[in-house]
């Protein structure tokens, strides 16, 4: 029982719960982008394989989905320099203030998963144009750009919140 | 700075003439040839006109070129001699160029010699290919000491055999020790997917056998070879080791030919440019004796045209004019220094039509400001300016990509500038070497204190942005000549959102702000519904347009990307300085700090490059280009020669 209640203590640490936000920002933005990633990848060796010459055009749009899995690491490292992890002395924080980091982790966490895959799929289905029609390369870009859009609306939620939270 | 007025030119000659004509002016370079072939199968001219079609002479040429490419490829991949990521083209004087097409005879001679090692390396490859298959499906047996020809003896068989690995194998041997007894198996191999077997058995349990085995999912696996597994497998290591002394001599012979490939690139350009020329006459058209071609050349070129085409020597009707209303002809640009390299933003949308106006001088500053601000951090900014500098001074890039090198290249100026302005330059790395005693004080402030400041500024530039797209949207509608519809749909909205802005401004401007409000939805409500006849429809229509107001807010919005951009580059460097400066500035502690810079600071700079390009061009092609830019024109893309590798120079006597 006591041994319970130690670590029903440990998980509300605030520290914890911060650091739990930030692995939350890189875990799921990460496996986002790279399903996402990995899914353009497949179109696009197929295109290779049939016409090399594309590999510049369509690697473009590989990269694409890619940077949720960045602005996932971008709010972690936030949230670990506002804890004072990356200086070496951590803060005391209470149970609050760590679940207000957590909450601020989650719209990089949650979009950023789901906005990648949905960008991997524009831009998996824009390789098709590229292969088609090299010259409309820019419309397929364009496409994959328009889901990014809330991925960078959530970057900037999680940005702000992570800024103004008072350690 | 706009789009470049194209006058038509109509030319009828007599067939004869035709090649002699299609030189010229191929030779000159500056029209865009219309395809007319159209016209010959519409009614009208069913059976007067008819189109040349060279189908065999272009088959039996672009046969000629995929030969002299297969030879060059070969070429270029035993060259040895340094190879620069972008081909600068060989100038050549056209004596030279003459004179090697005229001995092209001695040039086939090499190219049907390469093609023929091509053949005879693909077959070399895939005989490879076959051995070292059959080399693969040996090793599991390479344990079997057996001759692989001994299938049987007098009284026994012997057989080769594979079973899945999810069945239990020592259940199988109990089963035919028990059962079958006159039988030895003997396991060869067991991988995670199966276990390779040799058995051999008594001719009279033979059936019982492999009735057994058959229930079990055995595989039998014939081997149509001699001798041991052991020697086949040498045997057949050997044959690919012949194989690649075969390859080596070949490549020597045809490095032999490498001397050959300046002519050869000289031959295959000319094949491609008698190529473009027969091709092109199928957009022309022609009766049994006379052929008519028609095109349009930029205004600035046709005296020189006319002077060019006065002194050919063929008999021709040539006719100029200036285009008709609303005829739509090829969309050439034409911009100053500064702009210029901006257009190949529109030109990966869409050129505009023959209508419009050209966006690019507007486009331009933006695309500029908002790269950099994406981008922003001074040292990224000179890296792109001295790297993309050296490519445009050292390779002189053309077309598409010497555009895009002179745009990274302004971009690169802009990024320093924000850079500056937001006090980044590589990051922070000169307060991380120096632990705090060093800081780069930022011009303005720096986004990472006080991001609620830039995301107002980045709201504040995208309005500008807006404003200038609406603007252009009136500007367009007046010079389609509806004055009162520039005034309806973009005069009163600027009211209204101007008014609004201001509301939200406060104090005094706030009472100002509230009128334009009001008088701005009053106004809408009275004129949006303008197409309607009925009175209630009108209105409810110009009601139901005030919501557009919420398009407005999530236009604006959309430019917090330049926030967000700006800060994730400034971050990523942040990160990248604190994992170098992790291990102090003792020695191995900047040796590691080198290594994480540079390749750190290098990724980013890719990574964010991509990610300033495309959202800088988003921002246009979605919130500018939507407001009034329609595009949908035609390129200018004049006959001309197009060469690969070389230049000829004088080509007016060629």
């Amino acid at each position: 029982m006591q041994s319970l209640l130690d670590l029903l203590q440990y998980l509300l640490d605030g520290r914890f719960l911060a650091l739990l936000g930030a692995s939350f920002a890189v875990i799921f933005a990460g496996i986002g982008s790279a399903k996402a990633v990995g899914m353009v990848g497949e179109v696009v060796a197929g295109v290779v394989t049939e016409e090399p010459d594309k590999f510049g055009k369509a690697i473009l749009l590989q990269a694409l989905p890619g940077t949720q899995g960045i602005y996932g690491l971008i709010i972690a490292f936030l949230i670990l320099f506002r804890i004072g992890l990356i200086t070496g002395d951590l803060k005391e924080l209470t149970t609050v203030q760590g679940l207000l980091f957590f909450a601020a982790s989650l719209p990089i966490a949650i979009v950023g998963y789901k906005s990648a895959i949905a960008q991997g799929k524009t831009a998996a289905a824009g390789v098709g144009i590229v292969a088609k029609r090299p010259n409309e390369q820019a419309k397929a870009v364009t496409m994959a750009a328009m889901v990014e859009t809330y991925a960078v609306l959530a970057l900037l939620a999680s940005v702000i919140m992570v800024f103004r939270i008072s350690v | 700075m706009a789009i470049v007025k194209m006058y038509k030119v109509s030319i009828i000659a007599l067939e004869q003439d035709k090649p002699e004509i299609l030189q010229a002016l191929m030779n000159i370079g500056v029209m865009d040839i219309t395809d007319m072939s159209d016209k010959a199968m519409s009614e009208e001219w069913a059976g007067i006109l008819n189109v040349e079609n060279p189908e065999d002479r272009l088959s039996k040429l672009e046969e000629y070129i995929e030969k002299t490419k297969t030879a060059l490829s070969y070429l270029s991949l035993y060259d040895n001699s340094k190879k620069t990521l972008f081909e600068t083209k060989r100038k050549i004087d056209e004596n030279t160029y003459r004179e090697i097409i005229e001995n092209q005879e001695k040039l086939w001679a090499v190219v049907e010699e390469i093609n023929r090692m091509d053949e005879k390396l693909k077959e070399l490859k895939s005989e490879e290919n076959r051995n070292e298959n059959l080399i693969n499906s040996l090793i599991p047996w390479s344990s079997a000491e057996i001759p692989l020809d001994l299938t049987n003896t007098r009284n026994t068989t012997v057989m080769y055999g594979v079973i899945p690995a999810s069945e239990d194998i020592n259940r199988i041997i109990s089963d035919i020790e028990r059962d079958i007894q006159e039988c030895w198996i003997n396991i060869i191999n067991s991988d995670k997917e199966q276990t390779y077997l040799q058995i051999i058995t008594h001719n009279s349990r033979l059936e019982e056998l492999n009735n057994y085995l058959r229930q079990n999912g055995f595989n039998k696996v014939n081997f149509d070879l001699k001798g041991t597994v052991k020697e086949n497998i040498e045997k057949f290591t050997d044959n690919i080791k012949k194989i690649n002394e075969e390859r080596e001599k070949l490549k020597d012979k045809i490095i032999k030919y490498l001397d050959k490939k300046n002519e050869l690139e000289v031959l295959y350009d000319h094949l491609n440019i008698q190529h473009d020329k027969i091709g092109m006459v199928r957009r022309l058209v022609k009766t049994n004796k006379v052929f008519m071609l028609e095109g349009w050349i930029p205004s600035h070129s046709v005296n020189a045209f006319k002077d060019y085409f006065s002194k050919i020597n063929a008999e021709c009707a040539l006719e100029i004019r200036e285009p008709e209303k609303d005829e739509e002809y090829p969309v050439l640009l034409e911009n100053n220094r500064f702009v210029q390299p901006f257009e190949v933003v529109t030109e990966l949308y869409s050129m505009p039509k023959t209508s419009e106006f050209d966006p690019n001088p507007y486009l331009a500053p933006f695309f500029f400001m908002f790269f950099g601000l994406m981008l922003g951090d001074a040292g990224y900014g000179i890296m792109l300016s001295l790297v993309t500098a050296f490519i445009i001074y050292k390779y002189k890039p053309e077309g598409t990509m010497g555009k895009m090198m002179r745009l990274m290249f302004w971009c690169g100026i802009s990024t320093t500038f924000w850079g500056a302005m937001f006090g980044g330059w590589f990051g922070d790395i000169v307060d991380k070497v120096t632990s705090g005693r060093v800081k780069i004080n930022p011009i303005w402030f720096n986004p990472m204190d006080d991001p609620m400041k830039l995301l107002v500024w980045s709201f504040i530039f995208g309005g500008v942005h807006l404003y200038t797209a609406m603007g252009l949207n009136a500007y367009k509608l007046i010079r389609e000549g509806k004055i009162l519809d520039a005034i309806y749909d973009v005069g009163f909205w600027y009211v209204l959102l101007t008014g609004l802005v201001l509301l939200l401004a406060g104090g005094t401007a706030a009472v100002v702000g509230k009128y334009m409000t009001i008088i701005g939805a009053v106004l809408l409500v009275l004129t949006q519904g303008r197409n309607e006849k009925n009175i209630i429809k009108r209105l409810g229509k110009g009601i139901l347009s005030l919501y557009n107001a919420t398009s407005f807010v999530s236009d604006v919005l959309s430019y917090s990307r330049l926030l967000a951009l700006g800060l994730s580059t400034g971050i990523i460097a942040s990160v990248i300085n604190t994992m170098g400066t992790l291990f102090g500035l003792s020695i191995p502690g900047i040796i590691v700090l080198l290594i994480v810079f540079v390749i750190g600071h290098g990724f980013n700079i890719l990574i964010n490059i991509l990610g300033a390009f495309v959202h800088s061009s988003r921002l246009q092609y979605v919130e500018f280009f939507g407001k009034f830019y329609e595009g949908g024109g035609k390129a200018y893309k004049p006959f001309k020669i197009n060469t690969k590798y070389i230049d000829i120079i004088d080509r007016r006597k060629m």
